[in-house]
């Protein structure tokens, strides 16, 4: 018998918003004395279980708001959920808001050791392929040069050369299949398609419903926190996909 | 890869996962704390006498005010600019120790919200960064204690004892300050305030001795009165140490660190959406 990689059971998650913002001390002791202190609760996820076994590429589709990138984070543990539980096997690797920790005044191999550290891996690990992700990213050039004077395109590139430097048993994807310029959109996805052919399981979110459909063994739609459809990636979308046409936009 | 089994229901446990957290990730700890201290070393000219020129400021105004107009009666016939530079120097290391460590959290947000890091790591890191940076500092003291004579006894070496005990003090409040900082951001004002009045509490320019006795027992139920007179002990000599201050010393790092480890991880599921 083998254990799904991700399972997912009544997963629920509460955003707290208070309506009076409240910042500081003084104003909490304020509306608290006078009885102003009112919260909204709202249920980013609601009651979501499902399964992912081991080498299933499973996408979650729905729209903004749905709360799929909730989910992800969920999953990649940055978030606890409030009710329910998520259980993860295997090394994970969020390829969420990549670039998280990036330090301007630091070199590109500084940040090229901190930001692997952070994923999860030890330094003297990042040290030594510090290199090997720069040449990859085409910046051996720049490597030992600070941050700020990179532009947008060269940082999507080492965050994501950084990100996928790994041989992850789960893969937790948001929109990052490809980033920077034609040439390298195309090894980046690539690259992606490797790590997903090589048997990882894969939970996989995007817009784009045509990835969805070429690389999804099973989808599940997402609407308001709640699942409304789980099944094959083709009649979910053809579903969703009736939905939003049919909605007056 | 560290993690290779993750149940959301294992982070409710407090304390029972946060020391292994912690040891897991001792090579992130270990790359914050170099980059913390080289970032401030490095990247100025005046580079190491920048952080100490607060304190050696501090002193050489106080050396000139106290120690020529006033003239307290220092315990042990100490020069009272060994008194008082010690005293400066550890409620600095007290105070940037707590501030770094409360804030960390709030700092890292943009880190916290994106990738899974044990928050603790950064608070940690930052009260491990202030007591590195302390024992570098204590060079200018060891200087001074040559200077005027007073020499350098060899219980210096068990002066890691009490910035220990200082490390897991700071670390504690700072999880307790940083847990409210993502609540209300006018807490670490707040915990300003806090610490300068602490700081008057604790005998660092002046003597137990000009205290009324029946006000004395203010300064006694500080714990930083019992970490000054340690570490002056240690790092001195005849500071009038005695036993119970070691006791309450050690006694109240533990009890603060773990209040403040569990608190802080009771209560983290609730903040980590707010930040």
């Amino acid at each position: 018998m083998t254990e799904p990689a991700i399972s997912a059971k009544g997963v629920r998650l509460e955003y707290r918003l208070s309506r009076a913002n409240i910042g500081s001390i003084k104003e909490f002791a304020i509306k608290t004395i006078k009885r102003e202190m009112k919260y909204e609760s709202l249920w980013a996820l609601d009651d979501v279980s499902f399964e992912v076994a081991k080498g299933e590429v499973f996408g979650i589709i729905g729209p903004n708001g749905a709360g799929k990138s909730t989910l992800m984070k969920i999953m990649a543990r940055v978030l606890p959920p409030t009710e329910g539980r998520v259980i993860v096997r295997g090394s994970v690797a969020p390829m969420i808001e990549l670039g998280a920790g990036f330090n301007m005044d630091l070199t590109g191999f500084e940040n090229i050791v901190m930001y692997g550290t952070l994923l999860g891996r030890t330094p003297e690990r990042m040290r030594e392929r510090a290199w090997g992700i720069a040449e990859w990213a085409d910046l051996i050039d720049f490597i030992d040069v600070p941050l700020r004077s990179y532009s947008s395109g060269m940082l999507a590139r080492l965050a994501f050369a950084v990100a996928t430097d790994i041989e992850p048993d789960v893969l937790v994807v948001d929109e990052v299949l490809s980033v920077g310029d034609a040439a390298f959109q195309i090894r980046s996805g690539e690259r992606m398609k490797n790590l997903i052919e090589r048997g990882a399981s894969v939970v996989i979110v995007s817009h784009a419903l045509g990835t969805i459909s070429a690389l999804a063994d099973r989808a599940m739609w997402l609407d308001h926190g709640k699942t409304l459809m789980t099944g094959s990636p083709l009649e979910v979308i053809d579903a969703y996909e009736r939905t939003v046409e049919g909605s007056p936009s | 890869m560290t993690t290779n089994y993750y149940d959301s229901d294992s982070a409710r446990r407090p304390l029972a996962s946060e020391v292994s957290n912690l040891w897991a990730h001792r090579g992130l700890i270990r790359l914050i704390v170099t980059r913390d201290l080289t970032v401030r070393y490095k990247r100025s000219t005046l580079g190491i006498w920048w952080t100490l020129l607060n304190p050696l400021l501090t002193t050489g105004v106080m050396w000139i005010v106290f120690g020529n107009f006033f003239r307290f009666e220092i315990p042990g016939d100490t020069p009272y600019i060994v008194y008082l530079l010690s005293g400066i120097l550890l409620i600095t290391y007290f105070a940037q120790a707590v501030m770094a460590s409360g804030s960390a959290i709030v700092n890292s947000a943009g880190i916290l919200t994106k990738v899974y890091v044990p928050p603790e790591v950064f608070s940690v890191s930052a009260a491990i960064a202030a007591s590195v940076n302390f024992m570098i500092s204590l060079a200018i003291l060891l200087v001074i204690q040559l200077v005027t004579g007073v020499g350098i006894p060899w219980t210096v070496v068990l002066v890691p004892i009490p910035v220990l005990a200082m490390l897991a003090l700071t670390a504690g409040l700072g999880l307790l300050i940083a847990a409210a900082a993502v609540h209300f951001f006018d807490v670490l004002d707040l915990t300003g305030v806090a610490i300068q009045l602490v700081s008057y509490l604790t005998p660092t320019f002046y003597p137990i001795s000009i205290v009324p006795e029946r006000f004395q027992w203010m300064i006694n139920i500080n714990p930083l009165y019992s970490y000054l007179t340690v570490f002056r002990e240690l790092v001195y000599g005849n500071a009038g140490a005695e036993w119970w201050m070691w006791g309450y010393m050690l006694l109240s790092a533990l009890v603060v660190l773990v209040v403040g480890v569990y608190l802080f991880s009771r209560s983290w599921r609730r903040l980590v959406i707010l930040l």
